[in-house]
């Protein structure tokens, strides 16, 4: 059963499109996590799931209801903004509180409610504070508790995390997750960074030109990307993207790049490009490694090592071309100025259609 | 041992302080004077201080009406054009009508007309509407032309409340007003308190239109200050003096206590230091 379902939806700002005939369906109980970059229409998104602002076109079903005509107060959804907007004339206690002082619960089930929220969030040592006394992590904890104490079993989550350290950021991932399985409800989470997607989500919409270009799981999603900004921003390092063209031969398709050239099988022989780009993740490529029997080989120039702790990135050159690869774990005779072997197995290798961005096709051995 | 050239520029301060605050302090200074002390060539600064002057002041007729008056008028109109100001600031600031530079351009140059060249139309207008001498006549006017300055500050001020505040209200059941009265009214009370800071003492100074459209029942105090000035004696100084130093007491003391205010009206809500 699906939670909330968009067709056909169109936005446009002053003549500028920023959602174009999008369709999306969020599933009852999932953790779906809306993954696109920095102004790619995620917030105009969440804002007319939650009706702040009509479609030009297309239809919002929310518990399967039109929601053409429902107020945003109607949806009953719970929000998580992505500046806090915690309320600075109100104490935290209030601040938790308003969603039901609103609805008029009465003040026993307010004091109970705003209590569970706080507990869950450890942050019933604060609910006597004034926002302006917290700090950035609190605030957010604040936030969400105002997001989840309403009656409701959907919520959104405008990119929450922003702004905040790793650590703490890596600490509210888990009572993100706690949460959701804890009340056993929808959550909808916006982000334009892969590692909280991944580490979140049980599903992953992403969001490029306006449109859901793929939505699955998110293993699936992570390593079978149908669209080319996937693989290129859902992932540590960005994924390396090659300029290729694609070569009838003997009745099979090879593809030639500037790193490998590699055997292709496609999904439609009929309509392929010449031209194609071709992606691959920075952890599919090895340096200095045993190959197997099938993997394609080229060699570079080691530019620059950087040591993660628990891995290590190598910055590559080939004739001016510049990528990365990661190795899980340090390389101790690897040097600036080496020249390397770097192999990948051709079935990493994922080409693309340049103008749809779409997935045409992959590496075969 | 201190900076000499802020020595130099302590100085320099203090004698453009005193320079202008010496008409002030003569004039309070000459409200517990006899009218010859006032009068006293060269001027008296040390003398025996008298309260007869206010004894005098207060049993004069219609004194507490003029008082009344001022303070009536100046409260209501500034009062009135604030509510109307926060909720036009509020429409400029979140929907963003077409236009709307314009519009705040239009309404801050209202604010820029002298006085003196809107006295004929002024005049013509109330008399024909019969509003002359009228209270509420001249309440709305005051208000009218309080509301460009206030639209001004308050829009700098809802410029800088999220609209994420909004959102969060009516996304959990708030209506429009809630939003307006109990989320974002809060958040802009020093804006609020600079407008009507502001908007107070243009109206408690203010003399042409009250002079050219009030009359024996709207007659505020600078007004009062010109009809009464003269009495079968020649230039009644003792009540000019006595009028002057009560009707600059409550803008003296509004400044004192909300001079940081002044600041943000003065920078349209630009600059809020610690309010």
């Amino acid at each position: 059963m699906s939670a909330i379902e968009l067709h056909g939806v169109c936005k446009a700002y002053k003549n500028k499109p920023i959602l174009h005939n999008l369709d999306l369906t969020i599933n009852a109980g999932s953790f779906t996590v809306i993954f696109g970059g920095p102004a790619s229409g995620k917030s105009v998104l969440l804002r007319l799931i939650m009706g702040l602002e009509k479609p030009d076109r297309g239809q919002i079903l929310i518990r399967d209801t039109d929601a053409a005509h429902l107020l945003p107060a109607e949806r009953n959804i719970g929000y998580i903004p992505q500046s806090f907007a915690l309320y600075p004339h109100f104490s935290v206690y209030d601040n938790i509180a308003y969603p039901l002082t609103l609805a008029r619960v009465d003040k026993a089930s307010i004091k109970a409610r705003v209590e569970d929220a706080a507990n869950r969030l450890k942050i019933s040592a604060l609910l006597n504070k004034k926002p302006n006394q917290l700090s950035g992590g609190e605030k957010q904890r604040v936030a969400i508790a105002r997001g989840i104490v309403k009656d409701t079993e959907i919520f959104i989550f405008d990119d929450p995390l922003t702004g905040l350290d790793f650590k703490l950021r890596e600490q509210l991932f888990d009572d993100f997750k706690r949460l959701r399985e804890a009340m056993d409800a929808t959550f909808v989470y916006t982000t334009s960074d892969a590692l909280e997607a991944l580490m979140m989500a049980d599903e992953i919409a992403a969001l490029a030109n306006g449109q859901i270009v793929e939505q699955g799981k998110t293993e699936d999603v992570f390593y079978n990307p149908a669209h080319m900004q996937t693989l290129y921003n859902l992932g540590f390092p960005p994924a390396t993207l090659l300029n290729g063209t694609l070569e009838r031969y003997n009745g099979k398709f090879m593809c030639h790049t500037q790193l490998f050239s590699f055997p292709v099988s496609l999904s439609d022989t009929g309509s392929a490009p010449t031209d194609v780009r071709v992606g691959i993740r920075p952890q599919h490529l090895c340096v200095n490694e045993r190959p197997t029997p099938n993997s394609l080989k080229t060699e570079a120039r080691i530019i620059l090592l950087e040591d993660l702790g628990g891995e290590l990135v190598i910055y590559l050159d080939k004739d001016g071309f510049t990528f990365e690869s990661v190795l899980p774990h340090a390389k101790d005779h690897l040097l600036n100025g080496d020249e390397a072997v770097v192999h990948v197995d051709p079935r990493m290798l994922l080409v693309f259609d340049p103008q749809s961005g779409m997935k045409i096709g992959q590496g075969v051995e | 041992m201190k900076n000499p050239r802020r020595v130099l520029y302590n100085i320099a301060l203090w004698a453009v302080a005193i320079f202008f605050f010496s008409p002030i302090a003569w004039i309070a200074l000459a409200s517990f004077k006899t009218k010859n002390g006032i009068l006293a060539t060269p001027p008296q600064l040390i003398f025996a201080p008298t309260l007869d002057n206010y004894a005098d002041f207060f049993t004069r007729p219609n004194v507490g009406q003029y008082f009344l008056n001022s303070i009536l008028l100046s409260v209501a109109a500034v009062l009135l054009a604030i509510l109307v100001s926060f909720l036009a600031s509020y429409c400029f600031s979140r929907f963003q009508p077409k236009a709307t530079g314009f519009l705040m351009f239009l309404l801050l140059s209202i604010r820029m007309v002298p006085a003196a060249a809107s006295v004929v139309p002024v005049f013509l207008m109330y008399t024909a509407f019969g509003w002359k001498d009228n209270w509420l006549g001249i309440m709305l006017f005051y208000a009218m032309f309080s509301i460009p300055f206030s639209v001004w500050i308050l829009k700098g001020f809802i410029d800088g409340v999220s609209q994420r505040y909004d959102e969060t209200a009516l996304v959990n059941g708030g209506s429009r007003l809630h939003v307006l009265f109990k989320v974002v009214l809060p958040q802009v009370r020093p804006g609020l308190i600079a407008a009507f800071i502001f908007n107070f003492i243009f109206v408690w100074n203010e003399f042409l239109i009250n002079f050219i459209i009030g009359g024996k029942t709207t007659t505020t105090i600078p007004t009062a200050l010109i009809i009464g000035v003269s009495n079968n004696q020649g230039m009644d100084w003792t009540f000019v003096a006595t009028l002057t130093t009560i009707y600059i007491l409550p803008p003296i003391i509004a400044i004192y206590f909300f001079q940081k205010y002044l600041l943000v009206g003065m920078t349209f809500g630009t600059v809020r230091g610690e309010v």
